[in-house]
């Protein structure tokens, strides 16, 4: 059996990305959904119900990160900056221009998808780790560029207050009403999640991403347009990151440079790091154990980010392939025995 | 005019400090290919090491704060070489691994150090008073000395790199890492010195520039972005080319901040590097990796 697939490179490749057990996995997939959504029904408390809505909306922020840091291989640091973006157009928008939250966050994705491909365009002139630091430098800089910002709107350091609630057709959806956001947020998070995954990730553009993470030269020799893929790579994950920064600022009302700050930034990290990278649904499960981790950490609020930061370090040094790591080392060890 | 000469003087003195920021970047890199994202954090560390020695616990005066401070800052180094980065070498994607770990390790510093000391500014007095006058152009003598301390010491690597056995070794490795290990070069104590050093020159940066730009547990973020502009432009991993740019970068920083202000400051340093990552993506003196 294994043998066969091996000699076979195009059965290989089918049997994980393309077509191949997609119906199966996609069936999997929303009867998941479908059981989270019961969930929010049965949990009465709306704290648990705040907690999970973090979860989803992080879900977004991490997939689109895979996406680009675990699938296409590009070391971009700068994922909280299209988040930023998002949370601050999506803001902005509704504030001074009045438009309808669910407007102003599809605008903020087309921003984030245009910051992207700024970001983009130095990046696609740099390799490897000068990737990493031109983004992480773009991070770092944006915070004061924020704050200069001030003049047009964007509120310095305090930050945008009273983000209009999210109105669904005419039902204002207030912060407090945490179940109604619980499905949105699912709702939001299922269909990005399920995009990224299962119908970019699974097509020809995943395919691309990667070919050229495995094996650039060769990705280009049999015509993989390294530029347009490494591009795209960009802009996709920048406009669903803009998408989950729209729906957190509608949810919490509340934007501030805080979102570029060291927290924001080791939570992702350990995300990533618990999860492992380019393995779904690695990543995804990183979201859940961290973000509820993080919150029963919360009784030792001094140390927290002190332990995060440990984290991310002991996780990468003993689990370089994070949770979707532990999985297909005993899958692989089923295969030999 | 004569401000003009100033604030080129100014520049220059602070570039020559940016530059003890940069080698260490630029060496380790040049070595192991390791970006280490944990410098700014280091850079933090040595401020706050001299702090406690001289001002906070222990009224050491600085020179002898420094002394003590050197084989910490040491220490440190080699640990951290040993016991974080060593073990990822052999993974198959160590290099997004080495990132992660880095930045992990700067964000454990910062918080350990915010934990220990809080999260207030601190500062170390300048151990030398007063300025110089001549022809009209006035200049501190602290920025006389941060320059001459941190000239002596580029100098003093420089010679550590050309005319000892060590430095000849760490330039092999810089080299080709296969062909040093083959004729017996031991790799790993070639990491393990050049990451030491590394963290030694950073830290001495951190101290120097103390007085100037006061300590505070994140306040290494904005050396650590300087320090990368200038190796980028530099060329990663070839120490003369940060030396060069450190220079010009030094300067260029004095007069933005003379004409529009410090806020400028940091977004201007972004520019410089799309700029130069534009114009020559591989630096002054860098060779792309293959």
């Amino acid at each position: 059996m294994k043998t066969s697939r091996q000699d076979d490179p195009t059965q290989l490749i089918s049997s994980v990305f393309t077509g191949r057990g997609l119906l199966r996995d996609s069936v999997i997939y929303w009867i998941v959904v479908a059981g989270l959504a019961l969930l929010g029904a049965l949990i009465g408390d709306n704290y648990i119900r705040h907690v999970f809505i973090l979860v989803f909306i992080w879900c977004i922020v991490i997939a689109s990160w895979d996406l680009i840091l675990g699938y296409a291989g590009i070391f971009n640091y700068a994922q909280l900056v299209f988040f930023a973006v998002g949370a601050y157009s999506s803001a902005m928008l509704s504030i001074y221009a009045g438009f309808t939250p669910l407007l102003s966050i599809a605008c903020a994705a087309i921003f984030g998808g245009a910051v992207g491909a700024l970001i983009a365009i130095p990046s696609l002139r740099l390799k490897g780790e000068y990737v990493a630091l031109f983004t992480f430098a773009v991070h770092l800089a944006l915070p004061p560029v924020i704050q200069q910002g001030k003049a047009i709107g964007m509120g310095g350091h305090t930050g945008l207050l009273g983000v209009p609630w999210l109105n669904l057709f005419g039902y204002q959806v207030s912060t407090i009403d945490k179940l109604t956001w619980f499905w949105v947020s699912l709702a939001f998070g299922a269909v990005c999640v399920y995009v990224i995954y299962f119908v970019v990730l699974r097509g020809r553009m995943g395919l691309a991403f990667v070919a050229m993470r495995d094996a650039g030269t060769f990705a280009q020799s049999i015509g993989v347009n390294e530029n347009k893929y490494k591009f795209l790579a960009f802009v996709v994950s920048a406009v669903f990151t803009a998408i989950a920064g729209g729906i957190y600022a509608h949810y919490t009302t509340v934007v501030t440079p805080k979102i570029l700050g060291t927290e924001f930034f080791l939570m992702a990290m350990v995300m990533i790091a618990v999860g492992g990278m380019g393995r779904f649904p690695g990543a995804i499960l990183g979201v859940f154990v961290v973000v509820i981790g993080n919150e029963l950490l919360r009784s030792f609020d001094d140390y927290r980010l002190l332990l995060l930061g440990v984290a991310v370090v002991v996780l990468v040094i003993f689990f370089p392939n994070g949770l979707a790591g532990l999985t297909r080392r005993r899958r692989a060890d089923g295969d030999r025995a | 005019m004569t401000q003009m000469i100033e604030i080129l003087l100014s520049g220059i003195t602070q570039g020559a400090v940016y530059c003890l920021i940069a080698i260490g970047l630029s060496l380790v890199y040049g070595a192991s290919r390791i970006l280490n994202f944990a410098h700014g954090s280091l850079y933090t560390l040595g401020g706050y090491i001299a702090w406690f020695l001289v001002v906070g616990y222990l009224d050491l005066p600085l020179w002898l704060g420094i002394l003590v401070a050197i084989p910490v800052l040491a220490a440190s180094g080699l640990v951290i070489e040993r016991v974080i980065i060593r073990p990822l070498r052999s993974s198959p994607n160590w290099k997004v691994n080495t990132i992660m770990v880095t930045l992990g390790l700067a964000f454990i510093i910062e918080n350990g150090l915010q934990l220990v000391f809080g999260p207030g500014t601190k500062t170390i007095p300048a151990f030398a008073e007063g300025v110089v006058t001549l022809g009209g152009i006035t200049l501190s003598w602290y920025k006389i000395w941060i320059f001459a301390i941190s000239l002596s010491l580029v100098g003093a690597l420089e010679f550590f790199l050309t005319h000892t056995r060590y430095g000849q070794a760490v330039r092999a490795v810089s080299q080709d890492m296969q062909g040093a290990s083959q004729v017996g070069i031991n790799v790993n104590q070639v990491f393990a010195l050049t990451f030491a050093l590394s963290v030694v020159l950073t830290g001495i940066a951190g101290i120097l520039l103390a007085p100037v730009f006061l300590i505070s547990p994140l306040g290494g973020w904005g050396p650590f972005l300087k320090a990368f502009v200038i190796v980028v432009l530099g060329g990663l991993g070839s120490t003369k080319g940060a030396f060069v740019a450190a220079f010009i970068l030094g300067v260029l920083e004095a007069y933005i901040i003379f004409f529009l202000g410090s806020n400028w400051a940091m977004p201007a340093w972004l520019v410089m590097l799309i700029v130069v990552l534009m114009i020559r993506p591989k630096g002054l003196f860098g060779v792309w990796e293959s």
